[in-house]
């Protein structure tokens, strides 16, 4: 009987794993990073069997960017220097951008009329695929420093200027009613109402103007200067290192992973600490902005992060 | 003493094709001690008024004016929804409509706040707080200032039955302590007969239709049949003029 019993048990299910081993198995993050590994292990076999040179393995990449951190390079500008150019150019060309873009963007929000008239220029901007404003930047500014930053502009103004719009017509009337109602001054208004309703906005329009300005100046330094981040991925690109390639790609990806979690994260929970969570708020200021998709999505992966963590 | 004057009071909307009347030949005043209710279907310029009141609406033509003593009065607005800024705290939203931003105020601030039981939420922000909890911020806010005059649009209507009720307690209180003048709007005229002792009716169109007093003592429970039947009176009343919408 007894050892019947026990063949019954043994029967009755799988075998049983550990519970922390099953929660590890189960884990949403243990599948994303055994997606990773399964990719980088068949890169590095697939390649040897290819007959060409020019597709590295990961180890190869992987070496070049040691190097490179170590600052030990071919190329005429370590990857610190080239970085630290672009990322000046970048600051200086969204800066000009801010002080053009607020001002356009908040007569665009406050008169219908300016409205209607920069509103055809404004779309067609955020339409331009930032490689056309490279190649006219280059065509009549030429191989200068000036060429790169005006670049930026271009390519990140008009998300400062529909974004700072959109912002002050979603400015809450009835807030502003409620200053007018106790006889605050105008100032005090623009100053603790008018304002911090911007900031989404305003964090939305860096979002996207520095993304877009980004792209636009990579395409700039390749075309139209001799120094910086994108310049330093056509010399790879013209030496015939893909591995030098595909590491400045990656180096692009970990700089801006870099800039979100670290600079725009902690400045954003800073400004935004009276949110009691991003995704109870997200409806009321959103409103038509950009922002939204980023929210949502912000969102999605929190979620997903909280399901793997198990805490809710 | 403050008084609140409404004389020949005319407010229109102009929109492209077309002009609202929303108050139309409006007369009454208020003074004193006195909590006046000004009911009426929605949509009969109620809330203009207040906003006229206030300085947030100009009047298309007539008076309306509050008045301390001859000079402008200060008013305290109670809204529909509680209308903090959800990016500051408690505590800096009722600063934020202090005259002067010093210690004196925020003390007196901290008073008002802990009047409505919400001292402890001094630093939290609107958001962590409930709704309920939020109007009655808003109500602190009204009174931190000291108002000669407070004005009140439909203050508990987004809130439940039980809330309520316990701030309508709350408001008659207060209204008993401080003895302010009091214009309190809502189309609930239960409520209107729970607090107020004068009751202004308002008709489609925005016309005054019927200016009444409610003699009833202090404090008054809804269930009590001297309350119920001055409800029902006043409903019958709002037959008579063809208020209620068929």
């Amino acid at each position: 009987m007894i050892g019947m019993s026990s063949t019954v048990t043994v029967a009755r299910g799988p075998i049983r794993l550990p519970q922390g081993f099953r929660r590890f198995w189960r884990s949403t993050k243990t599948a994303r990073a055994i997606s990773l590994v399964t990719f980088l292990v068949g890169w590095q076999l697939v390649i040897p069997l290819l007959p060409t040179a020019l597709i590295p393995t990961p180890i190869e990449v992987g070496e070049f960017m040691w190097a490179e951190i170590r600052a030990d390079t071919l190329a005429p500008e370590t990857v610190y220097q080239a970085f630290a150019t672009s990322l000046r150019r970048l600051v200086t060309g969204f800066g000009i951008a801010l002080l053009i873009g607020i001002p356009l963007g908040l007569l665009m929000g406050l008169f219908k009329r300016v409205e209607s008239f920069l509103h055809d220029f404004v779309v067609v901007g955020l339409a331009m695929p930032s490689l056309v404003w490279a190649l006219i930047a280059a065509m009549w500014f030429g191989f200068v420093e000036r060429s790169t930053i005006i670049t930026v502009v271009l390519a990140s103004v008009t998300f400062v200027i529909i974004n700072v719009a959109e912002g002050v017509r979603a400015v809450p009337k009835d807030l502003l009613d409620m200053g007018k109602a106790y006889g605050t001054s105008d100032f005090h208004r623009v100053r603790h109402v008018v304002f911090p309703s911007l900031m989404p906005f305003l964090f939305a329009s860096m979002r996207y103007g520095l993304a877009n300005g980004w792209k636009g100046l990579v395409l700039a330094e390749i075309y139209a200067s001799t120094s910086g981040a994108g310049w330093t991925i056509r010399f790879w690109y013209d030496a015939r290192r893909a591995q030098g390639v595909i590491g400045y790609a990656l180096f692009f990806m970990i700089f801006a992973l870099f800039a979100e979690r670290l600079v725009f994260k902690k400045l954003s929970d800073r400004v935004f600490r009276w949110r009691p969570s991003v995704g109870a708020q997200a409806p009321a200021e959103t409103d038509g902005s950009a922002e939204e998709d980023l929210i949502e999505l912000e969102t999605a992966e929190d979620n997903l992060e909280r399901e793997a963590s198990g805490k809710h | 003493m403050a008084s609140i004057k409404v004389q020949n009071l005319r407010k229109e909307f102009v929109t492209s094709d077309s002009t609202v009347v929303a108050l139309e030949n409006a007369s009454f005043e208020a003074s004193g001690h006195v909590f006046v209710s000004v009911v009426g279907p929605s949509g009969c310029g109620k809330s203009t008024l207040l906003n006229i009141l206030s300085g947030i609406e100009t009047p298309t033509s007539g008076i309306a004016e509050i008045t301390e003593n001859g000079k402008k009065a200060r008013n305290g607005y109670v809204f529909q929804a509680a209308r903090l800024l959800p990016w500051r705290t408690v505590m800096d939203n009722l600063m934020f409509v202090q005259k002067d931003r010093d210690a004196k105020s925020r003390e007196r601030c901290q008073r008002y706040l802990d009047m409505v039981d919400l001292g402890h939420t001094a630093n939290k922000y609107p958001g962590q707080l409930s709704g309920g909890m939020q109007q009655r911020v808003g109500i602190a806010r009204a009174f931190s200032i000291e108002p000669d005059v407070l004005l009140m649009d439909e203050p508990f209507s987004h809130l439940d039955a039980i809330t309520g009720r316990s701030l309508r307690k709350e408001l008659h209180q207060i209204w008993m302590e401080t003895k302010k003048t009091v214009l309190f709007v809502t189309h609930d005229v239960g409520e209107a007969v729970e607090l107020s002792n004068r009751m202004v009716i308002f008709g489609k169109g925005g016309r005054l239709r019927e200016d009444l007093k409610i003699d009833l003592p202090f404090p008054r429970d809804p269930a009590d049949d001297a309350v119920a039947l001055t409800k029902a009176n006043v409903l019958r009343k709002f037959e008579e003029l063809d208020l209620v919408a068929s």
